[in-house]
């Protein structure tokens, strides 16, 4: 492990190589880049899961920290570890500070794993429009998390709106077991659907995305009920024929799945680790257009096919836009 | 009607099979408690079994169904892949059911074909079912004849699908293996036949057609121009501990070199594909398997040997006459090293150099592509003297992943070349752990996915190439003793030799 204070982009990348050097050949497979901007606060859960998922998928992790934009003087302090604490592979942590954590894409460029795909984690609020910050401009992937918003489906309605193919949402993630059951109980052949709810607390946006799915899959509206949560609580099907088909939590492991005429079923559906969510993020690295047919019909943006597909920065300053401070306005 | 909730596009829900029934006979087995179950339940762990599965043992024990439960929970404890959840297990344990009787037993066929029927109602399988024979081959006759008449393994009468799946060996020569096919294809429609060779449900196996065929780097070097030699080695360092009783009348060459081996080769050597699909798959292998041969010369191309007490791995280990119920006099192979060729235009003129043998210094398969010679260096003779042929290699266990072997300058002022090695390690640039072969080739079957498993042409294809080696050895001499511990007998470092080649040391 190096630590280097109050330091340079150039002596960070240096430092990374000797560390490689070092550790031999334990850090040759570099599947991908995975950048993680993450508020000093919360560093350590954010390190613990991007360290789960990196066991599974072999990247190398930036984390950016930005502190004290308004400090007067910018400053740049790292970490760089090999095979250490977070994980089997190599990384970086950063913490910026000042003017610099405004310009962090300059220290991550030249860290970037050679040609390998670039996936950008914001764990916590993402910026309102995702080209305000550059470090999600030049990502493959875009992961956001709108459950962790104050008024997540305001959040929700954001991510819809300013979507470009490639940006995906932890909520929509929590929902993948749920819809595998919910496919699986449909292989067994079935008359078509007449009806279909899903319950969730009110302001769940898993539950929002569940019923979107739903929605553009069975091209019909989706009853929406509401349940003490936590998130998404359960799935019923009225089927033309009569039969009915519901899928509802039964504790934080397990799902009840009964169907008329068929005895009843617990399938496994655990309450996966913020870690293994990232993980099967980190699984695919291509747009999710299935993810983007569910937001669209979601948030009632409709159809998200005509997206742009690239995205440039947009230049924005924190400190010019909320309360002008003469003393930061030279960039 | 569709399922509208499957997208080919939303490739993060899995593929998951029909409703249906796995049904294993000789469930107490050693394969079904150290392979089946567990994979199984890994299968159900990875959430890839539909609601309605149903797990159903047969096999002659005077049990009810939570007995057999008990020993199913004992055996996904003990070898499954990943970790155990017991919800997991909660899930499985309501489909796990049980039918004793033995298999000449009418009575117990009824019921088992009843029991398939109640579960249509119960768990909604819909008719489907898969059955596994993991039972010894003389059994066959008796268990198919019971299902034939049962009308167990007809679709049209079940209304689903019923698939079988059979364990290797697939006969013993050409006239066996024609003769257990056309039962099994009469029984069962040829196309719900499922012969597994676990090899090719290995992650590297499967990645040697994306290496080919995907890139645009190997394919125009996979020919007679550039590739000198291939190498195709499946070791073991154990011994045939307590089986000796089927060893005994097989040999290295049944056991191994028919079936996994060639599999192997037919891989490596066929042409592209149409498509990646069972049938494209097939013809491409039986094509190329129908233009391999033996030498003319087996005296000097075919070795077998014998392994003689030892010491590996730091223990002694007893020769193979010492082994309990080895005949003293025995001349059954544990190595054979044979060369073959094909006669294809891509392939004319390239030894294949098979061998496979236990008791070998450690435990390893790979195939190595070795590299032509370049023309000319432009060097001076002693600045190359380290340089080797450039070498392309498969490993497919353990520590899968590819090795590419050529020349690099050493650092310093002289102009020395030496061999490198640039290694993908498939442990090191993917994600998920790969999966068990079994657990893979299991939802295969269930799927009704076919890629993966040898047709029975090439199975008897298989056959024509081994029967002339077989009656060979058949015909006289003793095999070649060699240590345990060691890489083969002699024999087999002088084949190679003979042909001015050196076997690679895997």
């Amino acid at each position: 492990m190096t630590t280097l204070w109050d330091t340079t982009g150039t002596a960070v990348v240096k430092a990374l190589s000797a560390e490689r050097r070092s550790a031999g050949s334990v850090a040759s497979g570099l599947a991908l880049t995975l950048v993680v901007v993450v508020d000093e606060k919360r560093v350590g859960e954010a390190e613990q899961a991007a360290t789960r998922a990196a066991a599974q998928h072999p990247c190398r992790l930036l984390i950016v920290v930005r502190r004290r934009p308004d400090a007067p003087e910018p400053r740049l302090d790292a970490e760089v570890l090999i095979g250490g604490r977070l994980g089997p592979g190599e990384a970086v942590v950063m913490r910026m500070y000042g003017r610099l954590a405004l310009h962090a894409e300059s220290v991550v460029l030249p860290l970037l794993a050679p040609d390998a795909p670039v996936v950008t984690w914001w764990f916590g609020d993402p910026p309102d429009l995702i080209g305000h910050d550059p470090l999600g401009v030049f990502a493959d992937r875009r992961i956001t998390d709108a459950g962790q918003a104050e008024d997540s489906l305001a959040a929700l309605l954001q991510r819809g709106q300013d979507y470009v193919p490639g940006d995906t949402d932890l909520s929509w993630t929590r929902t993948t077991l749920w819809r595998g059951l919910c496919a699986s109980a449909f292989d067994t052949p079935s008359e078509p659907v007449a009806h279909v709810h899903v319950s969730g607390a009110p302001g769940s946006p898993s539950r929002a995305l569940m019923a979107g799915w739903l929605k553009s899959r069975f091209d019909q509206d989706i009853e929406l009920v509401d349940s003490e949560g936590p998130g998404l609580t359960g799935v019923g099907f009225d089927l033309q024929d009569g039969v009915q088909i519901s899928l509802n939590r039964r504790d934080p492991r397990t799902a009840v799945l009964t169907r008329t005429g068929q005895s009843e079923r617990v399938m496994p559906l655990p309450r996966r680790e913020l870690g293994d969510l990232l993980a099967e993020e980190l699984r695919r690295l291509d747009a999710d257009e299935t993810y983007a047919d569910a937001l669209g019909a979601a948030t009632g943006v409709g159809s998200l096919d005509d997206a742009p597909t690239t995205r440039s920065h947009v230049w924005q300053d924190p400190a010019a836009a909320a309360d002008p401070d003469p003393a930061l306005t030279v960039s | 009607m569709t399922n509208l909730l499957r997208d080919p596009r939303d490739r993060r829900l899995p593929r998951i099979p029909d409703p249906c029934a796995l049904v294993v006979f000789g469930v107490t087995g050693d394969l079904a408690r150290k392979k089946l179950i567990p994979a199984v339940y890994d299968l159900a762990n990875r959430g890839l079994l539909p609601p309605g599965f149903v797990l159903l043992g047969f096999a002659r024990r005077d049990w009810v169904d939570g007995d057999f439960e008990q020993l199913a929970k004992e055996a996904a404890e003990k070898g499954a892949r990943t970790g155990f959840r017991e919800e997991v297990w909660e899930r499985l344990a309501d489909s796990i059911k049980f039918v004793p009787g033995s298999f000449d037993d009418d009575d117990a066929f009824d019921q088992l074909a009843q029991t398939l029927d109640d579960l249509e109602a119960s768990h909604g399988i819909a008719g489907n079912a898969a059955f596994y024979l993991s039972i010894p081959p003389p059994a066959f006759p008796t268990v198919l004849k019971q299902m034939q008449r049962t009308g167990m393994a007809d679709n049209s009468v079940s209304g689903g699908w019923r698939r079988v799946v059979v364990e290797k060996p697939f006969g013993h020569d050409l006239p066996s293996s024609k003769e257990l096919n056309a039962l099994v294809d009469d029984v069962f429609t040829p196309q719900d036949v499922f012969r597994i060779d676990h090899y090719l449900g290995k992650e590297t196996v499967q990645n040697l057609l994306a290496l080919r065929f995907a890139n645009t780097l190997f394919e125009p070097l996979w020919n007679a121009h550039y590739v000198d030699s291939v190498q195709i080695t499946m070791a073991e360092d154990v011994g045939i501990g307590s089986r000796a009783g089927f060893y005994e009348g097989t040999g290295a060459g049944r056991d191994v070199l028919q079936n996994h081996l060639l599999q192997l080769l037919a891989l490596t050597a066929m042409d592209e594909p149409i498509r990646f699909d069972a049938e494209s798959l097939r013809v491409e292998k039986a094509k190329v398997l129908s233009a391999t041969h033996l030498p003319k010369d087996l005296a000097a191309y075919a070795v077998r040997g014998q392994y003689d007490q030892g010491w590996l791995a730091g223990e002694r280990a007893q020769g193979y006459l010492e082994e309990d119920g080895v005949a003293a006099d025995s001349r059954t192979e544990t190595f054979a090293a044979i060369r073959l060729d094909i006669d294809t235009r891509r392939w004319a003129g390239v030894p294949f150099y098979l061998r496979t043998g236990k008791r070998l210094p450690k435990r390893v398969t790979e195939i190595a592509l070795v590299f032509c010679k370049a023309p000319h260096l432009p060097f001076a003779k002693t600045d190359t003297e380290e340089l080797g042929a450039n070498q392309l290699v498969v490993r497919v266990q353990p520590d899968e992943g590819v090795t590419l072997r050529f020349g690099s300058k050493v650092p310093g002022t002289a102009m020395e070349v030496r061999d490198v090695a640039m290694d993908f390690l498939y442990g090191e640039a993917f994600t998920e752990s790969s999966p068990e072969a079994y657990e893979r080739l299991l939802l295969d079957v269930l799927l009704g996915d076919a890629s993966l498993f040898p047709h029975n042409a090439e199975v008897e294809e298989s056959w024509r190439i081994i029967d002339p080696l077989e009656e060979h050895w058949a015909a006289g001499g003793k095999p070649e003793p060699y240590r345990a511990g060691k890489w083969g007998p002699n024999g087999a470092d002088e084949m190679l030799a003979r042909d001015g080649r050196t076997w690679r040391r895997p």
